[in-house]
């Protein structure tokens, strides 16, 4: 560590420079994990809060609310089966609201969530009061639409429908679809979305999906037992959310190529450097230096240079995330910014292992017999 | 006991079909407190005589003998620690770590052993004194003229306190005033610390200082009278 310390102290503007680009590669990482873990959560925060383990959808759907309807009397029949501890109806449905109580009549599009008042699926409130079962008109809304100058008491009215609602609540952290969600009771969701005869196909009482809770839920078995649904884990429902698997697909291979870029960057650089040394290293190893000792000396001058980059890195991040308008959606998770942090630095030290195999084969008597 | 034994050394290099034979049947024996010179042209096997008898090439034939040890006997990744301990190199010029100042160039071999303390530090700091760098203790090499180049390296040398000293060309791109001071200085150190000292070089200028000089030949070494009786 000391001697690698002197010779990035010695070398200032060569270290600095290498160090600049990691610095950018960080910050570029930790801007798209913000934005990945912002993408996800706007796409499906609803389904991920939920206190849930496995969800039923019909047969076919493929695992996607807006796909599947089944009907509301599975519930109970659901809950008689093994391993299930709780089950709970929920329906999902986009559409377009104006708010009523204010002036400007600008539209918002929402996600309304039908869910039974009382139940598991229901959030907890931030302010105002929650869903009650004999009040079909009030409603719960995610906290983004006080930004939008929504208040508690305000009326919205449903375009294209006679429906209206009325916020008697805010829960936060509740997006489905790239929307503020809005949860209310279940049959007014049933009357706004299958409004249209026969849009229910037929089905009773219907949902678009049932939410269980229970670790031990055998899902082959259930699924065997009932014909018309598909049972799947919470974190493949999540998967089915429309446009979710395409937005973290495009992320994550991002973040793999830029990490797999600094390991490249790095490593590249730090092997050019050990061939440029390689009389020097040859002197040292000749005098009694040996492999791991020279080996220190590169590993831990790429670990310090890719430590300080991720930190500058990280501070950078959190500047731009001030500057970042409000509507882009950016989120830093610090679990998240810390895994990537372990992940750039070790990367990018094994992305050292080059110049090591080549000291390693650096022959010390590259110092005897050489007249310069 | 002799500090450095060869017996009957040959190395034998393989160029594709050919062979060429760097030393041939070598015999030689340096006694503490002996500073001995092996002169000869470019290509006579000098470099390789002095690579052997720094634990850095294996011979074909024969046997190096370093304070009783057998240098063949030793595992290849141990040489490392043979070299660190045992000797200690004065190569030519450009030998020196470019981000370490003078005082960091001795207590790196320290450091290559284990920790540097506070004894280890006044040591360099004497022989530095010894070898008139005292004023230059924190000025790096690219601050240094040749010769004082030349001296912190003879210092590096005796930092671990070697058995012996090996010296390959000391005197290369140093004039001449400079060249004898170099020498002299090994010369000196040897005797003051009573080490074995060889000096592989082509500068017979340099011979008055050394109590053998021998003589490298188309890969074979004899002692060179007349300029060993010169003294």
């Amino acid at each position: 560590m000391y001697l690698a310390i002197k010779e990035l102290k010695h070398s200032k503007l060569r270290f600095l420079l290498i160090g600049a680009i990691t610095v950018l590669i960080a910050w570029l990482v930790f801007i798209l994990c913000g934005l990945g873990n912002g993408l996800t959560t706007l796409s499906a925060a609803t389904l991920k809060n939920m206190d849930a383990d496995y969800v039923a959808f019909e047969e076919g759907s493929r695992a996607s609310m807006s796909r599947s309807v089944i009907s509301e009397t599975l519930v109970d029949d659901l809950k008689q089966q093994s391993g299930v501890e709780d089950a709970s109806p929920v329906g999902a449905t986009s559409l377009t609201v104006i708010n009523e109580s204010s002036s400007d009549n600008e539209k918002v599009d929402v996600s309304i969530i039908g869910v039974i008042p009382g139940s598991f699926l229901e959030p907890e409130i931030v302010e105002g009061k929650p869903l009650q079962k004999d009040q079909p008109l009030e409603v719960i809304a995610n906290d983004s639409l006080k930004k939008k100058g929504y208040e508690v008491g305000d009326t919205l009215k449903i375009e294209g429908s006679l429906e209206k609602m009325k916020i008697v609540g805010f829960v936060t952290n509740e997006t489905y679809n790239h929307l503020p969600a809005i949860f209310t009771t279940l049959d007014k969701w049933r009357s706004i979305q299958f409004a249209a005869p026969g849009s229910n196909k037929g089905v009773e009482k219907p949902v678009n999906a049932i939410v269980m809770q229970g670790e031990n839920i055998n899902a082959e078995k259930l699924n065997k037992e009932f014909d018309n649904i598909e049972v799947v884990t919470k974190a493949k429902a999540i998967q089915g959310v429309p446009g979710y698997k395409e937005e973290n697909g495009t992320i994550m291979m991002m973040l793999t190529f830029l990490l797999v870029i600094s390991a490249f960057v790095l490593g590249v650089f730090f092997y050019v450097l050990t061939l440029q040394k390689s009389n020097q290293f040859g002197v040292l190893k000749a005098i009694g230096a040996s492999n791991r000792f020279l080996a220190k000396i590169i590993v831990s001058q790429v670990f310090l240079l890719s430590l300080t980059s991720v930190i500058i890195g990280i501070l950078l991040t959190y500047v731009t995330a001030l500057i970042l308008p409000d509507e882009m959606p950016f989120a830093l998770d610090v679990k998240l910014v810390i895994l990537y942090s372990i992940l750039l630095i070790l990367i990018s030290t094994l992305g050292s292992l080059a110049s090591v195999r080549r000291i390693v084969k650096i022959d010390p008597l590259l110092a005897i017999g050489r007249v310069e | 006991m002799p500090v450095l034994e060869f017996k009957n050394v040959s190395k034998i290099y393989k160029q594709g079909e050919n062979e060429v034979q760097a030393l041939n049947d070598v015999s030689l024996t340096v006694e503490q407190g002996e500073f001995i010179a092996v002169i000869g042209p470019s290509g006579s096997g000098k470099s390789t005589f002095l690579s052997i008898a720094g634990a850095l090439l294996n011979p074909t034939q024969g046997e190096v003998i370093l304070n009783g040890k057998n240098l063949h006997e030793i595992k290849p990744k141990d040489l490392a620690k043979v070299r660190l301990h045992e000797i200690g190199f004065i190569l030519q010029t450009s030998n020196l770590v470019p981000y370490l100042n003078v005082l960091d160039q001795l207590l790196v071999v320290k450091r290559m052993a284990g920790k540097v303390t506070k004894e280890d530090k006044q040591y360099a700091i004497q022989l530095l004194q010894e070898l008139g760098l005292g004023e230059k203790l924190k000025k790096f090499p690219e601050q240094l003229s040749g010769g004082e180049r030349q001296r912190t390296a003879i210092a590096r040398a005796f930092m671990n306190n070697p058995s012996i000293i090996l010296a390959d060309e000391p005197t290369a791109s140093l004039d001449s005033k400079r060249a004898f001071e170099v020498v002299q200085l090994i010369a000196k150190e040897t005797k003051l610390r009573n080490k074995a000292a060889i000096m592989v070089t082509h500068d017979e200028r340099m011979l008055e200082y050394c109590d053998k000089v021998y003589r490298m030949e188309d890969g074979r070494l004899s002692l060179d009278e007349t300029s060993t009786h010169k003294k």
